[in-house]
């Protein structure tokens, strides 16, 4: 017993090592298992305060090209309003138009605006850190876009700050299809390039073309339909049935400041309304 | 003593924030990332005991993977690096008594063995992390290329550093 212990006095250092190593490898495997867990997140009280700080200093190197960014939202914007007048205007002449009912759907979506205070392109693993949290209506599972396009999916929340798994993560996959065509695949990224991911999933038979915008699909509910994600800019034959296709994502995720979380309203009914015909189907 | 530890405890402090806030945001061709802190945990005194390098390896690690999202991955690194650190100070630091204090530099180490010395450390650390980032042995050219690339400009920059401390 006595020498048992004189050998561990005497390698203390050793298994001071080998024990330090050991929590962090459990540290690593945990990490990678159950997405990130709640106490080594970036999202806690302490670190988000850090990084808040940081970002009111590096805003004001920002303040141009956000400020250009703003200006290009609101142009567009404006014409969009324009075009939702006419609309209206012709609708409001043909009271017999049946199309007009549609027109509610996409009431159910709203907006929460949150500052992005960190956002790393560099890692194989990236993450977006924003400015508000479960207090502020934010979720996890829901979709955030900038004016560009998507950028990720809200994966957990504190009560200030949230944590968003974006495009370029290799544990993200987006539902997405090419504009006005109809079958959907996957946005996923592979590394590397922060400007380039790949739609997976899309058969030969559809008629894509380099150049073609490629949108979000809207099954999911995380994101309506319609919202962009990229530009098809490399296309070949992958196998038999798939193309292989790389798009150029259009949010430059290097320069991220202000984003929209998108709040689907009736979330809760339509999960719920799911799991249940699937519980009966099961029967 | 107490000035020594408070001076030290304030340049832990500067280290972190200089990684996390600037250095893991610096991007060259999707492969260049600096790990200057390194460099704290290397050029400590001899006389601090092995263990207490071991934690405060370990404790930095730790507080740059919470910054970072990537828990482990650093604290790893640098335990390991802790635990080299004085068995390479024995091949190159200079030969003297045990008892004397040195702190690892330019002026105590001479140029030369001073960068062999951090190489060595700052290419251990930077594999290791790379490989843990990646998690498998299948992408070694881009883990390779990580390292090399990455160690590169973490040597400049310490090179820079230290030739600062030497002109003092």
């Amino acid at each position: 017993m006595r020498s048992l212990l004189r050998f561990f006095i005497h390698f203390r250092v050793f298994f001071l090592f080998l024990a330090l190593e050991i929590t962090s490898l459990v540290l690593v495997v945990q990490h990678n298992q159950f997405q990130r867990s709640v106490f080594l997140n970036s999202s806690n009280a302490i670190v988000g305060k850090t990084y808040e700080t940081s970002n009111t200093i590096y805003e004001y190197f920002g303040l141009k090209s956000a400020n250009q960014s703003l200006a290009e939202e609101n142009t567009e914007l404006k014409q969009r309003l324009y075009s939702l007048e006419n609309e209206l205007r012709f609708l409001k002449q043909d009271t017999s138009y049946q199309g007009r009912k549609q027109l509610a759907i996409d009431k159910s979506y709203t907006f929460i605006t949150a500052k992005v205070i960190n956002a790393s392109t560099n890692k194989l693993k990236n993450f977006i850190t924003l400015d508000k949290g479960r207090k502020d209506g934010i979720k996890p599972e829901m979709g955030v876009i900038n004016e560009h396009g998507v950028i990720g999916i809200v994966s957990s929340v504190s009560d200030h700050f949230s944590v968003v798994l974006p495009i370029l993560n290799p544990a993200s996959r987006i539902s997405a299809k090419v504009k006005d065509k109809s079958q959907t695949g996957s946005v996923v990224w592979e590394g590397i390039d922060d400007r380039i991911a790949l739609l997976e999933e899309v058969p030969l038979y559809i008629p894509v073309h380099v150049g073609d915008t490629v949108v979000s699909s809207g099954y999911s509910s995380i994101f309506p339909e319609g919202i962009d994600i990229g530009k098809v800019k490399v296309l070949r034959k992958e196998n038999d049935n798939y193309f292989y296709i790389e798009i150029e994502l259009l949010a430059n995720f290097s320069k991220l400041s202000y984003v929209d979380v998108i709040e689907f309203n009736n979330a809760e009914e339509e999960k719920k309304l799911e799991e249940k015909t699937r519980k009966e189907a099961e029967k | 003593m107490i000035s020594f530890v408070l001076k030290q405890t304030a340049i832990f402090i500067l280290y972190v924030l200089v990684q996390v806030l600037v250095l893991n945001n610096i991007l060259f061709f999707g492969y260049i990332n600096p790990y200057l802190y390194v460099l704290f945990l290397i050029t400590l005194p001899s006389n601090l005991s092995r263990s207490a390098l071991l934690f405060i390896g370990f404790g930095m690690g730790l507080i740059i993977d919470v910054f970072s999202g990537t828990p482990g991955y650093n604290a790893f690194a640098s335990v390991l690096i802790a635990y080299a650190a004085p068995l390479m100070q024995k091949t190159f630091g200079p030969r003297e008594d045990h008892d004397v204090t040195i702190i690892p530099s330019f002026k105590s180490y001479r140029v030369g063995m001073f960068i062999q010395y951090a190489l060595i450390l700052v290419l251990i650390h930077h594999f290791v992390f790379f490989l843990i980032e990646y998690g498998s042995v299948t992408h070694i050219v881009s883990i390779l290329t990580k390292t090399g690339l990455s160690a590169i400009f973490t040597m400049l920059m310490i090179i820079v550093i230290e030739t600062f401390k030497f002109r003092r």
